[in-house]
């Protein structure tokens, strides 16, 4: 029973996962635009999470696994998740504010269209190059989606110290672990791309997300208390 | 010895009509296009190609789905994708039109086109790649006047930022074969609007191979938005010219033609401008379809692309 419920958990929030990280391409590109640096941004940050987490989650697991401990950590990330569309469009917005665009200096003087100030090579096209956003969008993403991918970085590793016992090969048994966290971040990919982006919404999806979360926090706890009472 | 000859005479001949039909087949290739540039951009895969029998040139962002621009090589002014012509029909309702913005480039036929034909409007465009810019002066003799001037940015990200308003925006951006979601939806339409001076207006090109749900949910998101909506659907390419108005009132398709002739005085389009009015008009204001608005939040624009609406698929069902 434990160990169901513990290697569900591994799967569901690999699943839960991806489908933030799908919805955070969508909650992003209307205010920093549809380009390759903010997919790469976004992924970047997801990956940094997820190193950061498994490092700090496998230390945190030597430190007396408990089952209850990786439920709290979970229910921590849901909240996080759930919470994100209260704050993103702030967050989006003081990152990157109103300033910045490119604009002929005419135009900043007098609002609202001044005739062109007279151009010595009349035949020269007058091009105002883009600000860099690269640094900005990874600080926006960085500071919306790092701490709920740190924190769902933490479950594989302690999933798999959670189980060692249970595991009379290690090999197998930590392969088990990665692949099916594996085969729910792809549930979690397509089932956002082909169908949750159009049944919910974006930020609907971060709240059904972080309800998983906070739910599966509470079915380890209540599992921990359960295998307590019986042991 | 004879098998021998025989065997070496067959594989001979064999090669030969090989090589023949390669030459052919590499011959009637080159007569009917050439690629002048291709290379991958950050954002599409931009191709120019000549087709020499026409006397085009045409720019394309992926190799099958369709054509972004096209130049009649003698006349580069010449606006030659009827679409293009219908964006231009917005211009009838505006004949005093003195703030142009264009989203979206292209091949730069629209822009070549105002600054000949109206070259004391002020045309600003919004290109998101610089590579295009780079393409349109280099190959499809897009040059600078002093009213002209290129931002390359987001289009998007340009409305959220410039302060700067005008009486026409033409929406023509496109990534290969759909308008990026956060292009559609109403928190974008809301920031067009506030860009538009007072009667102002906005002319989107809808391009949808099959009239699709998408479609639908586009219309009424400008419905919702803007006080009168017309279309014009433009021949048989999938281009329906979506025009929303700052006017209160309709304009009848005899008070937009006679516009249009005046707008023709002295003018010469290289096409009817009248004559395109009066075949492809339709009001929409009053039309009502069942589809919700877009918006940033719910903008399925790729589920929706590939939906027909009901009533279509209703009427399919019909015996």
């Amino acid at each position: 029973m434990t160990r169901a419920i513990i290697l569900a958990t591994v799967f569901l929030a690999g699943a839960a996962l991806m489908s933030m990280e799908m919805a955070s391409f969508r909650l992003v590109q209307p205010e920093f635009g549809s380009d390759i640096i903010v997919w790469g941004s976004l992924i970047s940050v997801f990956l940094v999470g997820l190193a950061l987490g498994a490092y700090g989650g496998g230390r945190l697991a030597d430190l007396g696994p408990a089952m209850w401990k990786l439920g709290a950590v979970l229910a921590v990330a849901g909240a996080v998740t759930l919470s994100i569309p209260l704050y993103a469009d702030a967050v989006l917005e003081w990152v990157y504010p109103g300033q910045g665009a490119p604009l002929p200096t005419e135009w900043k003087e007098s609002g609202t269209g001044a005739s062109a100030a007279p151009v010595a090579d009349s035949t020269k096209l007058s091009v105002y190059e883009p600000p860099d956003l690269r640094w900005p969008t990874l600080g926006a993403g960085a500071i919306l989606f790092a701490l709920p991918s740190i924190l769902l970085g933490m479950v594989c590793p302690y999933a798999a110290r959670l189980l060692i016992h249970e595991m009379p090969h290690l090999g197998q048994g930590v392969g088990q672990i990665s692949a099916l966290s594996t085969a729910g971040c792809i549930l979690g990919t397509l089932g956002t791309a082909f169908y949750l982006v159009s049944w919910m919404g974006t930020r609907w999806l971060l709240v059904a997300n972080g309800l998983v979360l906070v739910g599966l926090g509470i079915l380890l706890v209540l599992g921990h208390m359960a295998a307590r009472r019986k042991g | 010895m004879t098998r021998l000859k025989l065997a070496v005479l067959a594989v001979g001949s064999a090669v030969i009509g090989l090589v023949g039909l390669l030459a052919i087949g590499m011959a009637g290739q080159a007569t009917e296009s050439v690629v002048k540039y291709d290379r991958e951009s950050r954002y599409y895969r931009i191709r120019v190609v000549d087709y020499p029998d026409e006397g085009r040139r045409c720019l394309h962002f992926s190799k099958t789905r369709g054509i972004q621009s096209s130049m009649v090589l003698e006349d580069p002014v010449k606006l030659d994708l009827r679409y293009s012509r219908s964006m231009i029909a917005a211009l009838a309702y505006l004949p005093e039109a003195k703030d142009v913005l264009l989203v979206g480039l292209g091949g730069a036929a629209v822009p070549k086109f105002i600054q000949k034909q109206f070259p004391d409007v002020r045309i600003d465009i919004v290109e998101i790649d610089p590579d295009v810019v780079k393409v349109c002066q280099d190959f499809f003799e897009f040059k600078g006047t002093p009213n002209t001037h290129v931002i390359v940015m987001d289009g998007r990200m340009y409305f959220k930022r410039s302060p700067k308003k005008y009486d026409l925006i033409l929406l023509d951006a496109y990534a290969a074969d759909h308008i990026p979601f956060h292009l559609t939806t109403a928190e974008f339409v809301q920031l067009v609007k506030d860009h538009l001076n007072p009667g102002g207006l906005v002319a989107s090109n809808l391009w949808e191979h099959a009239v699709n749900r998408f479609y639908y949910a586009e219309l009424k998101t400008y419905q919702l938005a803007f006080p009168q909506t017309y279309l014009f659907p433009s021949g048989d390419s999938g281009n329906i010219i979506l025009v929303a108005s700052l006017e209160k009132d309709p304009i009848a398709p005899a008070e937009l033609q006679r516009r249009a002739k005046a707008v023709l005085k002295g003018r010469d389009f290289g096409f009817d401008l009248a004559d395109l009015i009066e075949k492809e008009y339709r009001l929409y204001t009053t039309q009502t379809n069942n589809e919700k608005p877009l918006t940033d939040d719910m903008a399925p624009v790729d589920t929706l692309r590939r939906e027909n609406p009901k009533f279509f698929e209703e009427e399919a069902k019909r015996p």
